[in-house]
């Protein structure tokens, strides 16, 4: 995976330079926003569990979804929706301190849309679900860590579209 | 691979949010920004010194060395090479991990100079001689962050 750092150091390598310039103050920037960063990844890694039940609450729990031929029914396919919604928090969070989004188009979105009409996990719902996510996400780590997260979730959002 | 990227990757590997011990490992990094950014400054800014210096420092300790047998153009590429090892050093400052020295200048480094005829004993000496020089140049708190890896380097030899 690249993180912000190694984006800028490998292209100063790559021309034999040192960091100088926009390239420094890019880093510096990062590193001053880090304290935020790690201060939301501590409140979403803290409450993973409270986020995916508020998020589905929000956009999946009362539609058709949940009901016989829905895709979260039965069970089995509700735990599998979970899951996915915790890896699109995970990831998100994992990019948001990394500052770099490509982590989760090496981890989530490579054959995420293939996989999905595989299974019939309809696109639409799943957007909003992640849509409903950055609501929940920004009311637990305030609006400018939120604003953050809404980077890596639009990304995912539009990965998917 | 950064600091950062390293306690993702480890989180991934486990399937999990980062531990608080990894937390706070970023957050006690992200501190020392203003220093480790100071750091790359002041090691960029004064490449030339170091090497010129630690060249002198060196040379009175091994003379006889391919650096110092009155080829110009060998005493320019080894000092060429002393020169981006201190920019990988800064480039580690910068990431807080040792990786850009391992992937970029250790990796395949002993093949390189055995193949050159340049002794790997009488490199690990010089150095040692750019790390003094750097040191003297830093401040104990940028010191502390530079010197683990001037270490790594000159083990490396």
């Amino acid at each position: 995976m690249q993180d912000t750092i190694t984006a800028v150091i490998n292209p100063a390598d790559e021309k034999g330079t040192y960091l100088e310039g926009e390239a420094l103050d890019q880093l510096k920037q990062y590193f001053q926003s880090g304290t935020l960063r790690v201060k939301a990844a501590t409140q979403i890694g803290a409450s993973a569990a409270n986020i995916i039940s508020e998020t589905v609450a929000k956009s999946l729990l009362y539609g058709d979804i949940t009901l016989p031929g829905g895709n979260m029914y039965p069970t089995r396919r509700y735990a599998a929706c979970l899951r996915d919604l915790t890896y699109f928090l995970r990831y998100s969070t994992y990019a948001m301190l990394a500052a770099d989004a490509s982590i989760i188009d090496e981890r989530i979105l490579n054959g995420l849309k293939d996989t999905y009409a595989a299974l019939g996990v309809p696109i639409e719902p799943t957007m909003q679900a992640i849509q409903s996510m950055k609501e929940v996400v920004t009311q637990k780590v305030g609006a400018e860590a939120g604003q953050e997260m809404d980077i890596y979730l639009d990304h995912i959002i539009n990965g998917l579209s | 691979m950064s600091i950062v990227a390293k306690a993702i990757a480890q989180s991934d590997r486990a399937d999990r949010f980062l531990s608080s011990a990894e937390l706070t490992q970023l957050q006690d990094f992200f501190n020392q920004g203003n220093v480790r950014i100071s750091v790359a400054q002041k090691l960029a800014a004064n490449q030339q010194t170091i090497v010129d210096q630690g060249s002198q420092q060196f040379w009175s300790q091994c003379p006889n060395t391919p650096s110092n047998r009155g080829n110009s153009q060998k005493t320019a590429l080894c000092q060429r090479d002393q020169g981006w090892y201190i920019r990988l050093v800064s480039y580690c400052v910068l990431a807080g991990n040792s990786k850009p020295l391992e992937d970029i200048g250790l990796d395949g480094m002993r093949e390189m100079y055995v193949s050159l005829g340049v002794p790997l004993a009488n490199l690990k000496i010089a150095m040692r001689c750019l790390k003094t020089v750097a040191m003297g140049l830093l401040s104990s708190e940028e010191a502390a962050l530079a010197g683990p890896y001037f270490d790594q380097l000159i083990r490396a030899f």
